[in-house]
């Protein structure tokens, strides 16, 4: 099963979900309206036996649709509400459970460490580095994923998890999650909080009105028990589902994990930690409950009712180490707690030179035993080598979501190969702005005096001034290195105010504009950078599925194809048999001509809005065009690095990450 | 039509409670964006505090005959550390932050005073020591002012909330207090260059 069909399937489940709850919301209706006939109904019946008289009788059909709107009302309002607040996406589940957002530029140890894994696994997989929370509260060892897509996900551990765990440890930990977000996992989990909330408000109603006093109160307070009753085995079913869903991912999500790490025991140890530690992986929070199907292991004190949303800790340990004795070992958690360390700081005596601050992440222990370059402070380090031969056209698409070990270990080097400098300026907000402003600067000193002071014009002077300070070093970084060290500047990016985002947008449209050399891959680079930071600033602009068939998609495949043939080949004729190699792809789908476009018709701002329109359709056409893209690419056996990172870029806009390429 | 109504008093009542939720939640959020924001400073302003010492010791030796200067610097940036502590404990607060801007301002002057005394050391000026710190100051300088734009746009967002109507309800009784920006006065505006006749 490849990427997309596992996309497919997510995309399936959730219409699943929702006929399961459509049935449920009509259960639901129906009891409310049983209760509503007996309480209400007897009244009726004792007015009517008391008075003798029938001005008030209700007829059934009046009391239904009275029913069935108010209840229908009250779920949609909640569902509405939860979803509408969970349109920021991962970001709004995590600071829902008072995680604290990790600075990118953090040089506290534990952080570091955590961020180093999840950057590496980002560079691995191909997708942008997540926002990284720790839930400074929980003593447990935990971690969840949340959002709609890799562009607005979050990962948030536990204190317990970033304290207690080995760097091993974490890494398995981390590539559950990411396996959960690759899988497309996140989205229906996001879409089963924002409907089970909306059962949960029933009860809420309910216990508005048990507080109901006065003379006639009581048959609300019936209806408002019932109500709660009501609600709560509604909600049963909802967690029935979400145990039932979440159950079954969490066995895939450990297979991947162990498939991307190639180090069972790393998983297999943090899971034995959890069994191990006295807190296990509960979590303190009262919010729990709610998100308790986004969870690494178990976070809920009790199981609810038998339903566990995960497998029991024994058998997922079976699974990985079938050496496992049952026994688990002991944690001992540290006594003070690892937040608020005290800030070592003040007091420098005068004239006294203080220790060097930790200017670098300290290299981490390498995760598996093999040879790796020791990292090399000063020097710029010999360029990684991109396998310029031959990369089959089947395993770029197979590879698509699917990250294996040589992918992390190559993104492990890749990391510590990027000069200290751009590491730091990747992680400050001035420095990320300045980096991603600095991929886009001319290569003619003349044309880029003019970007610079363009630059300075829409910005402010610190920005230009940091440009060009960190400009000498960025001349140097290949081509291969750009995607990775965008993808690592975005967390910093994020943290842009919703003002000075809009500076650095014009100033990027600015950079673009003003380069009178239309290089197609500076331009991906900017669109990736834009389309990921627009889901964080903008999140109403969420792209939905509008393009089930390619037939309306014919002449965007066609700029497409075209603009990819002409980046890879210099003679025209070449660049046609290339574009006809991954037109004849396309062609038997379509049943269409895919039109051989001119230069002047496949321009940057008509690829621009082709790529948008493939980003709004469905994974199956989306695996055909970058499947005629790669054919293009691969049509001359020999790759060219650009070529290839071209291909990425346009992978990255439809939201199917690639991961790096490897030398052959 | 009794149970209709009752029905429409139980919505209401439901969107009543709905709104105050989502209140009180923007206000938490936009809260801890301001107080995140802040951490982004503190970081670069650790950095700043770590290396004027080194800046110091540097100069030292060239500087010997400027003793009052070097030991108010250093003074300077101990104070200014300090209130940076207790911002940072608390950001947004208002006399922490009056405190940290007049602490700041203070050592922003006296680091002027430094380099302008650099300019007469011609020794001083080609040390590449130097020249690298006072380039990563710089620097430094830059992301500090580009973070607390960041932070003071998140008060400013915050502060407009919280008294905007129907928010302003909420903010008072759940004790949303207002937060205080983070400005620097620069010495060079502020002294007029004096003129004498």
């Amino acid at each position: 099963m490849d990427f997309f069909e596992r996309q497919d399937k997510a995309r399936r489940h959730t219409t699943l979900l929702v006929v399961y709850f459509v049935v449920a919301v009509a259960l639901l209706i129906g009891a409310v309206y049983l209760v509503v006939v007996v309480i209400f109904g007897g009244i009726e019946l004792k007015n009517a036996v008391d008075q003798t008289t029938t001005t008030t009788s209700w007829s059934h059909a009046k009391m239904f649709l009275a029913t069935a709107a108010s209840t229908l009302g009250v779920i949609s309002a909640g569902s509405f509400f939860k979803t509408l607040s969970l349109a920021r996406g991962g970001r709004a589940v995590a600071e829902l459970l008072d995680g604290r957002l990790v600075n990118s530029n953090s040089t506290d140890g534990n952080e570091r460490k955590l961020l180093n894994v999840v950057e590496e696994m980002a560079i691995a997989s191909g997708v942008p580095v997540p926002q990284v929370y720790v839930m400074d509260g929980e003593a447990g060892i935990n971690a969840f994923a949340a959002g709609h897509s890799a562009s607005d996900a979050a990962i948030s551990v536990t204190r317990g998890a970033m304290t207690l765990l080995t760097r091993d440890e974490l890494q398995g930990v981390i590539a559950h999650e990411y396996s959960h977000l690759l899988n497309g996992d996140m989205k229906l989990n996001l879409r089963l909080m924002g409907l089970i909330f909306g059962i949960l408000c029933l009860t809420v109603i309910g216990r508005i009105l048990i507080r109901a006093r006065g003379k006639n109160a009581w048959p609300f307070l019936l209806l408002g028990l019932a109500l709660i009753i009501i609600g709560w085995v509604g909600v049963l079913f909802g967690r029935l589902i979400q145990a039932a869903v979440s159950r079954q991912r969490e066995f895939l999500a450990d297979a991947s994990a162990v498939q991307f790490t190639r180090n069972p025991l790393g998983l297999a140890g943090a899971l034995k930690k959890i069994g191990g530690a006295s807190e296990g992986s509960e979590l303190q929070s009262a919010r729990a409950e709610e998100v308790s199907h986004f969870f690494f292991a178990n976070g809920l004190k009790s199981e609810f009712f038998g339903f566990a949303t995960h497998p029991p800790l024994e058998e997922r340990i079976k699974a990985l180490d079938p050496s496992f004795d049952g026994k688990f070992p002991r944690v001992v958690l540290p006594d003070t707690p690892a937040q608020a360390a005290p800030p070592p700081l003040p007091g420098v005596s005068p004239l006294v030179q203080p220790p060097p601050p930790p200017s670098q992440a300290q290299p981490p222990p390498p995760p598996l035993p093999t040879a790796k370059p020791p990292p090399l402070p000063m020097v710029r380090p010999p360029p990684l080598p991109v396998g310029p031969a031959t990369v089959a056209q089947q395993t770029i698409i197979a590879d698509i979501g699917r990250p294996r070990t040589e992918h992390l270990q190559y993104a492990v080097d890749l990391h510590q190969a990027v000069p200290p400098a751009i590491q730091t300026a990747a992680h400050d907000p001035l420095g990320a702005h300045a980096l991603v402003c600095a991929f886009l600067l001319a290569e003619d000193t003349a044309a880029r005096e003019k970007q610079l002071e363009e630059l300075g014009r829409r910005t402010s002077d610190a920005v230009r001034q940091e440009t060009i300070r960190i400009w000498p070093e960025v001349q140097g970084i290949p081509a291969h290195a750009r995607i990775p060290l965008v993808d690592l500047a975005l967390p910093a990016l994020r943290r842009l105010s919703p003002a000075q985002f809009e500076q650095f947008r014009a100033a990027v449209n600015a950079l673009i504009a003003s380069d009178n050399q239309t290089d197609i891959f500076e331009f991906m680079l900017q669109k990736i950078v834009m389309r990921h930071l627009d889901t964080r600033f903008y999140p109403e602009r969420r792209p939905v599925t509008q393009y089930y068939d390619l037939r309306p998609l014919v002449r965007d495949a066609g700029i497409l194809l075209s603009a990819t043939a002409y980046a890879g080949a210099e003679d025209p004729a070449r660049a046609q048999a290339a574009f006809a190699k991954g037109a004849e792809s396309l062609g038997r789908i379509a049943r269409a001509e895919i039109p051989w476009l001119p230069p002047t018709e496949c321009e940057l701002p008509h690829l621009s809005a082709a790529l948008d329109r493939f980003a709004q359709s469905l994974p199956q056409i989306k695996k055909n065009v970058l499947t005629a893209c790669a054919e293009t690419v691969t049509f001359d056996a020999l790759i060219q690095p650009r070529e290839a990172e071209i291909l990425r870029a346009i992978a990255d806009t439809l939201d199917c990450p690639i991961p790096p390429f490897l030398q052959a | 039509m009794f149970l209709l109504s009752c029905g429409l008093i139980a919505v209401v009542a439901l969107f009543l409670l709905i709104f105050v939720i989502g209140a009180y939640n923007s206000l938490v959020t936009l809260r801890n964006r301001y107080k995140n924001a802040y951490s982004q400073i503190d970081v670069q302003l650790k950095r700043r505090y770590d290396l004027i010492p080194n800046l110091v010791e540097t100069a030292k030796g060239y500087l010997s005959h400027e003793r009052g200067t070097l030991e108010a610097v250093i003074a300077a940036r101990n104070a200014a550390a300090t209130a940076n502590t207790r911002a940072a404990q608390n950001p947004g607060d208002a006399s922490a932050m009056k405190e940290l801007s007049s602490a700041e301002s203070a050592l922003g002057g006296v680091m002027g005073r430094l380099f302008a005394l650099a300019e007469a050391y011609p020794d001083l000026k080609a040390n590449t020591t130097m020249l690298n710190l006072m380039e990563e100051l710089t620097s430094t300088e830059n992301k500090v002012s580009f973070a607390r734009q960041a932070y003071n746009d998140a008060v400013m967002t915050y502060n407009t909330r919280r008294e905007v109507f129907p928010t302003n309800l909420i903010a008072g009784p759940f004790n949303f207090g207002p937060a205080e920006l983070f400005v620097i006065d620069k010495p060079e505006q502020k002294e007029a260059p004096k003129v004498s006749f």
